[in-house]
């Protein structure tokens, strides 16, 4: 019996593991940018580049984690972790929700921020800070967990 | 800003829409791994999976939620307020997920 992508699960995961550095970098940059913005600084050319990268590589890193979530479910939390760590397959489950939720932030933070023009009233520029910190938030969260988890048992192993 | 409105208002129907079909046990697709088959139900046991199902109400949801509100033409309502509604939302998912976590641990 085979898993679907079980043959690559490991380089899947690396390129997973990529995406997700990616992720966590751009997020931060895209929420510091309109951290910024809230103060007055001009920073729309950043929003806007780092708003693409930070929506291209959420939105790649989630489709190979999607790819992956297969194999993990056999052959990580129901061979092993669900009689050794229970906790941790509970941790696991918190950060897909994680990830879920700070796709919907990111995009969102994304696609407000590149609109945002430098006259922008107050609150405006506070709301895309607010949508942009809370995705990054949510995207560091995810990525600690995620390495936590496979630290103990990586996809593509026995 | 109507980009900003559009992106709320997703962002909140998102939230909901990833959060009730789970907590509701309402029918979504599901996926068994071991069998590699895709079926639509509220019952998911085993090894299948509903987190794809789950996935794809919320996107629906939230694309549905900005393109209505991207097309209307009814007066805008305060950032102050859909900013707040919308990071209320996410933060009851985030305390749900998290108390589920913290009452297995």
């Amino acid at each position: 019996m085979t898993v679907l992508f079980e043959g690559g699960a490991r380089a899947l995961l690396l390129v997973h593991a990529v995406l997700g550095f990616t992720a966590v970098f751009a997020t931060t940059h895209h929420a510091v940018s309109a951290f910024l913005a809230t103060r007055g600084r001009s920073v729309q050319r950043q929003l806007q580049r780092f708003g693409w990268m930070a929506s291209a590589s959420i939105v790649a890193q989630a489709l190979f984690g999607l790819a992956l979530y297969p194999v993990y479910r056999v052959r990580v939390r129901f061979a092993d972790l669900e009689r050794s760590a229970p906790a941790v397959v509970q941790l696991f489950d918190l950060k897909e929700h994680l990830s879920a939720l700070a796709l919907a932030l990111v995009l969102g933070a994304s696609f407000a921020g590149r609109a945002l023009q430098p006259d922008a009233p107050a609150a405006e520029s506070r709301a895309v800070a607010a949508l942009s910190g809370c995705g990054a938030a949510l995207v560091w969260a995810a990525a600690l967990i995620g390495l936590y988890v496979t630290a103990r048992h990586p996809v593509g192993t026995p | 800003m109507r980009e900003l409105r559009a992106a709320l208002w997703g962002v909140s129907a998102f939230s909901l829409g990833y959060l009730l079909p789970g907590t509701l046990r309402l029918p979504t697709l599901a996926y068994d791994p071991i069998a590699r088959t895709v079926g639509f139900t509220a019952q998911v046991s085993g090894v299948a999976m509903r987190y794809y199902g789950d996935l794809l109400w919320a996107c629906a949801a939230g694309l549905c939620a900005a393109a209505v509100v991207w097309t209307s033409r009814r007066p805008a309502r305060p950032v102050a307020v859909l900013t707040g509604a919308a990071l209320a939302l996410v933060a009851l998912d985030v305390a749900f997920y998290l108390s589920r976590l913290l009452a297995q641990v």
